[in-house]
């Protein structure tokens, strides 16, 4: 592997085209050697962000509800601190479902890459590729692991998976959250789930021990996607935060029909 | 009828007479109306109704059925603050059989509770303390040589209503626990037929079944009941929504241990494992003997004795989350979910060196390539 080339010191550089400022709408051309995929849509964008916060802060309010840690002196007057907890807590999840509302909507409106099947490797090709990407994260044979533009099977797994956990969550959450008030919308919309699930403190463990899912989940997800970004260098960590990624043209994917 | 008293109610008369003949004032019995309508969450105007329904009741028959059980129901009923246990529950109604209260025993009383039943066909009210063990053949129970089962599908059968009352009525409360040996199963599970009342707790409120009682005799049907056939008037609300110390638990005052100076100063009992927040039950404000106390109020977190098989669901009492079981005696879930997420952290790190050390070899690979065949270029971006 030779250096990049650089133009020679002192050479004139070309004009560099700025284009529209409507950076929202611009779309890199292709130039011949690139082409820049647009993946992931405005709401999925939006929702992965919004959800992370959530899911940070959730996690935090959520410890704290579960033991909490700080406990003010004083008169019970002076402090509203499991109280604050709890209104972040449940103004987060509240937040949070709406994301799961904006990913599900999208999950029939978005493109081939965020639709309902791009959730499941579930065709014969699929099966075979996921074990060639299990490899390449094992670095072995990793140049013949099979090239995805969207999510590769293991992603597909993963993001499904985690999206079962956020589901879950939200339900046992709700089934603690409306025994405040019974006979409540959400008491009757969730409270089926104690008694489904053994009682109200199997519901409240199940929610305690999923919230270590996410905390398992994300340092490998920040991971994973620094590690993509820095080694094949198409902008992975970019996608979503711009929508795409540039792909060389010479590259075959999986997924590119 | 067991109980001495100069004045037996005769079948014939009815509930005002009755309490008339005994010296009752008309004052005392509207402050008992008054009382059961507060209980039951119904408006005082229908004052003069519960009352006019409740005096012309006729002398309604109790069948009281002890089974697998410790008595302490019984306790608890006879603890009721209004009425008196003399007042209604042994004076009021017929209590024509009840192990613990009757003065006779053996074939006698057998014989008594059948007559009952035969003499009140279809308007008696069974209630039930205890559940029914079903293994080997129900004979973990017997009473006069006849198993639980058989008793309570008798009494059942032709009952115009069951009250449950206790957690064992309706989930076997402790000898239903893993790994319940007896087979001990709740009266909802017998009796499929009828609906039954279930006044939980281990034990429950005497007032709760006392009111309804009250409730049943004035209109003659059973009160509103929860999913789990708890009525509503006295199971709609948490623990946690009523609680006294509610105010600690928002600040966020906590008793860490039981003799430390935050249980002194009565703070929330959330982190010595109390269920309130999941738990359904009037021991808020009804209390207990009298309306003396109640176990939070006393200083002790709340089991949980309402809910569905407590001694499974709610144990540890002491904690706020269930043990895991097989990873060591001591290790809790967040114990393992830290080292969950520790070992992915350290997983990641380890992946991120592996694969810094198979591009530095990959790099010194190629460069080794390009300096052999230097001659020919490659086409780098």
């Amino acid at each position: 592997m030779t250096a990049p080339s650089h133009p020679a010191p002192g050479a004139r550089r070309p004009p560099i085209e700025v284009g529209s400022l409507d950076y929202a709408r611009k779309v890199p051309p292709p130039s011949g050697d690139y082409q820049w995929i647009y993946l992931w849509e405005k709401p999925l964008r939006f929702m992965h962000w919004i959800a992370a916060l959530c899911i940070v802060l959730l996690a935090l309010t959520g410890f704290y509800i579960g033991r909490p840690y700080f406990v003010p002196a004083g008169d019970p007057g002076d402090a509203y601190l499991m109280g604050w907890f709890r209104f972040v807590h449940f103004v987060a999840a509240a937040l949070f479902v709406m994301t799961g509302i904006v990913r599900v909507y999208w999950l029939f409106m978005g493109n081939r890459f965020e639709r309902l099947p791009a959730l499941f490797p579930v065709r014969k090709r699929d099966f075979r590729n996921l074990f060639r990407i299990v490899k390449f994260y094992l670095m072995i044979e990793p140049e013949k692991a099979p090239k995805y533009l969207g999510h590769n099977p293991l992603q597909q797994l993963s993001y499904t998976g985690m999206y079962l956990v956020a589901a879950l969550m939200v339900v046992t959450g709700f089934a603690m959250y409306g025994q405040s008030n019974p006979g409540g919308l959400i008491y009757t919309a969730f409270n089926w789930v104690n008694p489904a699930m053994g009682g109200a403190p199997i519901v409240r463990f199940v929610h305690h021990v999923l919230t270590w899912a996410f905390l398992i989940f994300i340092p490998i997800h920040v991971y994973l996607a620094l590690r993509a970004d820095a080694l094949e260098r198409t902008g992975t960590i970019s996608s979503i935060i711009s929508g795409g990624r540039f792909v060389e043209s010479t590259e075959e994917f999986v997924d590119a029909e | 009828m067991f109980y001495p008293t100069s004045h037996p109610w005769s079948t014939d008369q009815s509930l005002g007479d009755h309490l008339a003949e005994r010296g009752v004032s008309r004052r005392d019995f509207l402050e008992f109306c008054g009382s059961m309508c507060a209980v039951l969450g119904i408006s005082s105007t229908m004052l003069p109704k519960v009352a006019a329904q409740l005096e012309a009741i006729k002398r309604p028959s109790i069948i009281w059925l002890q089974l697998q059980e410790c008595t302490g129901c019984v306790e608890s009923v006879l603890r009721t603050a209004e009425p008196s246990i003399g007042d209604l529950v042994l004076d009021m109604v017929s209590l024509d059989y009840q192990h613990t209260l009757m003065a006779g025993a053996g074939e006698a009383v057998e014989r008594a509770k059948a007559d009952a039943m035969a003499a009140n066909k279809g308007k008696y009210i069974l209630v039930v303390t205890g559940s029914i063990p079903l293994e080997a053949n129900g004979m973990y129970l017997t009473i006069g040589g006849r198993t639980g089962r058989e008793i309570l599908e008798e009494a059942a059968r032709d009952a115009a209503a069951i009250v449950g009352v206790g957690a064992c009525a309706h989930f076997g409360s402790v000898q239903a626990a893993r790994p319940n040996p007896t087979g001990a199963v709740g009266i909802n599970k017998i009796i499929t037929d009828k609906p039954v009342v279930n006044i939980a707790g281990c034990p429950p409120i005497g007032d709760v079944v006392t009111a309804t009682l009250v409730h049943f005799l004035t209109f003659g049907r059973l009160p509103e009941m929860d999913s789990e056939g708890r009525p509503l008037f006295a199971y709609g609300k948490r623990i946690h929504d009523q609680c006294t110390r509610r105010a600690h638990f928002d600040a966020g005052q906590y008793v860490e241990v039981f003799d430390d100076e935050a249980a002194r100063k009565g703070w929330c009992l959330y982190k010595v494992g109390c269920k309130g927040p999941a738990v359904f039950s009037p021991c808020p404000i009804f209390q207990w003997n009298t309306r003396t106390s109640w176990p939070i109020g006393a200083g002790h977190p709340c089991i949980g004795c309402t809910e569905p098989y407590f001694w499974d669901t709610m144990t540890p009492f002491y904690g706020r989350l269930p043990n895991v079981a097989g990873f060591g005696i001591e290790s809790k879930v967040d114990t393992i979910g830290a080292a969950l997420a520790l070992g992915a952290t350290a997983g990641v790190a380890a992946h991120a060196a592996a694969t810094g050390l198979y591009q530095l070899r990959h790099r010194k690979q190629a460069e080794a390539e390009a300096a052999a065949g230097s001659s020919t270029p490659t086409k780098e971006g």
